[in-house]
């Protein structure tokens, strides 16, 4: 299949460029596994972590399956923390998020800087995946690939969370040590994947939600970085905030991505009036809920939900945030249907 | 004139937890002892109540994690210094067994809920964070607890919770230990879904629920008392 319909539909609702599409986009940004996809494609966790081919196939099965938009890796919270030196557990023989088995770092010299990045960690392994894929869906299915940045990374995986947040108010600067001297190697990460073939890099900031810290300290301590990283990635990105984040739309939107993405938690009516005030015509994914709708269904209430969110005004409909593991695949293609059947 | 003197107190206590000033609480938790006020009047009337205003003021977007954290950290200052002294009617409502479930390591809001249960006059037994299933229930059983409450921040690791859930059927224990969870991650929809007793949005509403949990039990077991009184005097 050579149909360019789901590249075209993708990239000419988030590039510098918009283009008429044919259809609404149905992406998911962020994580696609699901157990149904790992097992019709043999592509369980946690081989599917470390094994690019396997990586690839569990990528690409919600579209191959359900004709989602694009195809999106890798699946997990913790790559840029293993390059800093987190030891992670992958839960061998098990299909469970992998995490961090403890908090690595104090002071900054804690870290380990890696002398070769591309061969960092699962680098390699994410990067042989994209050059798999590109070479499959080149201009055909857009490469999604995430990273997790700065501010999430360090604060949720690297960094005792309590610490962390406390030192925003307390220690700005031991805070802001961090950020400063890490930041240009999750830069590098972006850039990795991007000139490995990723179409569209996504920044899973999940930690600076205002569920966690004010607006005002997303300006210092988030905003700041994720900037200079938009500003040195040379494809369309995608700022995403799976939680409450309609305190900080206007701020999000001023780290200079190609579009945010919401969750469920930020509602779309009244982010979409956000946006219009700050950038008019301003791209916004969303935000169906990845548990409540996909994930329980039925299909009816997925086709009602996806009608209201286009309603309130996304410009590409999305899962509110990874999608749950125990996804039945016949609620995807549901999905990617009723977001393909509305009218433009 | 006691009152008036009390009341300055318990001021300064509320005001070092809503400023997340540990200093000032430890101040604040020494005069209480100096000046022969209840030291758990000191804890209710003065640091529960500052943590009241920071859990109203999160409620509202005024305050975020940071300034919830610093608030807790003024309050252990300040509870640290009076606990010893509270008589122990005061503490005994009940046992609580508190952990994050298994897999997740960020234990931010267990840690609040702990706080909150332990002014509350609740034994609080912390397992920690990245606890596993059957801990809990071997915690319960071996403590004679009567509450669990696990919290998970992240999604990945709702899965844990069903998993004690579970484990409890299995045991036969589901009903005669009752469950609350919490954490951002988790849902009134998902406590239905997995059947456990209680949800609590926020640390406030987890010791509000965990009061109602104790006092259903307790009712039963009176009750229960009662039945089998009635049982034996009619025989």
């Amino acid at each position: 299949m050579a149909d360019s319909a789901s590249y075209d539909r993708v990239m000419n609702t988030l590039g510098k460029k918009r283009h008429r599409v044919d259809k609404f986009p149905c992406i998911n940004s962020v994580s696609v596994a699901t157990v149904d996809f790992m097992k019709s494609y043999d592509a369980y966790w946690p081989a599917a972590h470390k094994d690019p081919v396997k990586m690839a196939k569990l990528a690409s099965s919600a579209h191959r399956k359900c004709g989602l938009d694009n195809v999106s890796l890798p699946f997990c919270m913790t790559v840029e923390a293993e390059v800093f030196g987190a030891p992670v557990n992958f839960f061998e023989d098990s299909v469970k998020w992998p995490s961090v088995k403890k908090f690595i770092a104090k002071e900054v010299s804690d870290l380990h800087f890696p002398k070769d990045l591309p061969s960092a960690g699962r680098i390699p392994v994410i990067t042989k995946a994209i050059e798999i894929l590109k070479k499959e869906f080149d201009g055909i299915v857009p490469v999604n690939a995430y990273i997790v940045p700065p501010f999430t990374s360090l604060s949720s995986y690297l960094v005792e969370t309590m610490d962390f947040l406390k030192w925003l108010i307390r220690s700005p600067e031991r805070a802001e040590e961090f950020l400063t001297n890490t930041w240009r190697t999750y830069s590098e990460i972006a850039q990795i994947y991007s000139e490995a073939g990723a179409d569209t890099i996504t920044f899973h900031e999940m930690g600076a939600s205002t569920d966690n810290i004010s607006p005002r300290q997303f300006d210092t301590f988030v905003r700041p970085y994720l900037a200079k990283i938009i500003g040195e990635v040379n494809c369309p990105t995608i700022l995403n905030v799976c939680g409450s984040a309609n305190l900080i739309v206007e701020n999000m939107i001023r780290c200079g991505s190609d579009a945010v993405a919401l969750g469920e938690r930020s509602p779309i009516k009244e982010a979409r009036e956000i946006a219009e005030n700050s950038k008019q015509g301003y791209t916004i994914i969303g935000n169906v809920s990845s548990y409540e709708v996909l994930h329980k269904g039925p299909t009816t209430r997925i086709q009602e939900e996806v009608k209201k969110t286009i309603d309130a005004g996304v410009s590409i409909v999305a899962p509110g945030c990874d999608f749950w593991l125990e996804t039945p695949t016949e609620h995807i293609t549901a999905f990617v249907e009723a977001v393909h059947q509305q009218e433009l | 004139m006691d009152d008036d003197k009390n009341t300055k107190v318990f001021e300064k206590l509320t005001q070092a937890v809503i400023t997340g000033d540990c200093a000032m609480a430890e101040e604040g938790a020494n005069d209480v002892l100096n000046k022969g006020i209840p030291p758990y009047d000191a804890v209710i009337n003065g640091l529960a109540e500052g943590m009241k205003v920071v859990g109203e003021k999160y409620e509202k977007k005024e305050y975020f994690l940071p300034e919830m954290l610093l608030s807790a950290d003024a309050m252990y200052a300040g509870l640290n210094i009076l606990t010893p002294h509270i008589k122990s009617e005061d503490k005994q409502k009940g046992k609580v067994i508190l952990g994050v479930v298994e897999g997740d390591i960020h234990d931010i809001g267990k840690n609040i809920v702990k706080t909150m249960l332990t002014v509350a006059g609740y034994e609080v037994i912390d397992l920690g964070k990245d606890v596993p299933v059957a801990e809990f229930i071997e915690k319960a059983k071996s403590e004679g607890a009567k509450v669990i409450a696990m919290s998970t921040l992240m999604t990945p690791t709702l899965m844990s919770m069903k998993a004690v859930e579970e484990k409890l059927k299995d045991e036969r224990l589901k009903g005669k230990v009752k469950t609350i969870i919490g954490g951002s991650a988790v849902s009134e929809t998902w406590r239905a879904n997995i059947g456990s007793d209680a949800f609590g949005a926020d640390a406030m509403e987890a010791v509000d629920k965990i009061k109602a949990l104790v006092s259903s039990i307790t009712a039963a077991a009176e009750a229960l008392k009662q039945e089998e009184k009635k049982t034996t005097d009619e025989k």
